[in-house]
């Protein structure tokens, strides 16, 4: 597809999905592969507005980050086979995003697999929350308790005791602790 | 360091100042002088820049300072475990370059580089605040809101500093820089009662984001080099910046301080992890728009600022802090802007309060 061709279909989706003024120029001012890889993307797999917002925006930090390009980032083998992947179109495009969205935060994402992983382990009773700081950005675990009766805030309090070392173990791994 | 101004502008009555005629002296025959009524308009924005803050830099002004030259360090909040560090804004703005400088959102409407004519005045500011606490020890710094020694080469305000804090017993100086230009340090006794501190970053971030910084190395051999004359010297780890390899280099770097410095010469140490608030960052990412190291894996943290998520700050901290621990020597260190529990989870210990940490930083 030629240069200007690109742009044409650019501006195209950009004015049928009313993306802001500066996305659009960021869009365009990527290098030739990188604007056409991006367009198709956008086009095979329908992008919403905020997607391709949020597609712009993580595909340019990953770029900066890993000093690529976008084209090369998108031609990754992990990237094709989600848009090659079975499902619906809406459902490979969410996937494509949070792909992107791990892509970019690798260490955040492991952090946060590990973390809910070691949770889930606890097998805490129902009725007790477990929940993690937002993103990681703080190192405050929430425990929270909804007890129906006093046997039953009893029975939860005994619970936690019983995962104490492993509940201790969450908070200091969310203390940068291995 | 050798900085690039495109002019100097001296307000009226401040030409025959001591500071204006040296730099006059030392400037003259390279970058036009300008003589000004007012400096106020030209400290502002210039409007036609496509850099308006990077366009500030190179614009240098001579001015009096009409407001208090002393205040609290404006990181300071309760928040967090703070130092007790007190500031002296003699200059303001830098013109080195960093891409993660809190001044780019700080100074945006006054981004000129000025220098205070009338700086000596502080010295009376000061004296009323050893009067006011006179068992007290206060740690006062002029590396806020410029380089402490950026452009000592022209100013020599070092050497004023110098005498004037020598002979007041309870106030210690802090001069705080990324360049190696010492030389007016070398030709002053300090009496042991002024510290030179350096920021210290690995080679990656400095190459990636120090713009117009001496390296790390020629900052680790300045120290040595004031140490010997009789300085106190003491190292920022700040910002921290968790990229790829973080850890690994900045153990190196650790490692390269301790074989040029001995532990038990090291006044203090502080780490910060890198932090920007949402304007910050855009002004940022917009000015160094390729820089790698503003796009780690930072997250909104729960004081408005991007941050590292948490796990991994803290592990970053908890090395440099252990590795220090392992050196030899107990160097007392601090937290910059992070709350008391993040303190506490890295050193061990519960903080002290800020006007303690100012006294033992102030002393040691």
């Amino acid at each position: 597809m030629k240069s200007a061709e690109v742009e044409t279909r650019i501006r195209q989706v950009a004015g049928q999905r009313r993306l802001p003024e500066t996305h659009l120029e960021r869009w365009l001012a990527l290098d030739q592969p990188s604007r056409a890889r991006l367009l198709e993307i956008t086009e095979t797999l329908k992008l919403r507005t905020g997607q391709i917002v949020t597609a712009i925006d993580t595909l340019h930090e990953i770029a900066v980050r890993e000093q690529t390009t976008i084209a090369e980032i998108l031609d990754r083998p992990d990237i094709r086979r989600t848009l090659k992947s079975a499902g619906s179109t809406p459902a490979r495009a969410r996937a494509l995003i949070d792909q992107l969205r791990t892509m970019r935060f690798p260490l955040l994402r492991a952090m946060q697999s590990r973390l809910a992983a070691e949770i889930a382990a606890l097998k805490l009773p129902r009725g007790i929350e477990v929940v993690l700081p937002h993103e990681l950005g703080s190192d405050e675990l929430t425990v929270s308790i909804a007890a129906h009766s006093g046997a039953d805030f009893e029975r939860m309090l005994a619970a936690l005791e019983s995962k104490k070392t492993a509940l201790m173990r969450v908070i200091e791994l969310l203390g940068g602790k291995q | 360091m050798n900085f690039e101004i495109d002019s100097i502008f001296v307000e009226r009555g401040c030409a025959d100042t001591p500071l204006a005629t040296r730099v006059i002296r030392a400037a003259a025959t390279r970058v036009p002088i300008v003589h000004i009524d007012d400096a106020r308009e030209l400290a502002k924005p210039d409007p036609n820049a496509r850099d308006p803050f990077g366009a500030g830099k190179r614009r240098m002004i001579i001015a009096r300072r009409k407001t208090p030259f002393l205040m609290a360090c404006p990181a300071g909040s309760s928040r967090f475990a703070c130092c007790g560090y007190l500031v002296l804004t003699l200059a303001s703005n830098c013109p080195m370059d960093c891409s993660y400088c809190f001044l780019q959102e700080y100074l945006a409407d006054n981004p000129a580089f000025q220098v205070y004519a009338n700086f000596t005045d502080s010295f009376d500011e000061l004296d009323r605040l050893i009067r006011s606490a006179p068992d007290k020890h206060f740690r006062v710094g002029t590396g806020e809101l410029a380089d402490s020694l950026a452009f000592d080469s022209m100013t020599g305000m070092s050497r004023d500093l110098i005498e004037f804090f020598s002979t007041r017993e309870n106030l210690t100086l802090e001069f705080k820089t990324k360049t190696d230009e010492i030389e007016n340090l070398l030709a002053t006794d300090p009496r042991g009662r002024v510290l030179v501190s350096w920021s210290l970053s690995t080679d990656a971030v400095f190459r990636s984001s120090e713009h117009r910084t001496a390296p790390p190395s020629a900052r680790i051999k300045a120290a040595r080099v004031v140490l010997d004359a009789g300085y106190r010297v003491a190292f920022h780890f700040d910002p921290l910046i968790a990229y790829e390899n973080a850890q690994r280099d900045y153990v190196e770097l650790i490692d390269e301080l301790l074989d040029t410095i001995s532990p038990k010469n090291i006044s203090f140490i502080s780490m910060g992890g890198l932090r920007m608030t949402p304007s910050l960052r855009t002004v940022a990412r917009r000015r160094f728009a390729n820089d790698p190291m503003l796009c780690g894996e930072e997250v909104m943290a729960p004081d408005g600022r991007y941050r590292t998520f948490t796990p991994l700050r803290l592990k970053l901290f908890s090395t440099l802090a252990e590795r220090f621990r392992n050196c030899g020597a107990e160097i007392p260190a601090y937290l910059c802007m992070e709350p008391a529990a993040i303190h506490e989870r890295v050193f061990g210990t519960v903080p002290p309060r800020p006007a303690t940490i100012g006294e033992r930083l102030a002393s040691s």
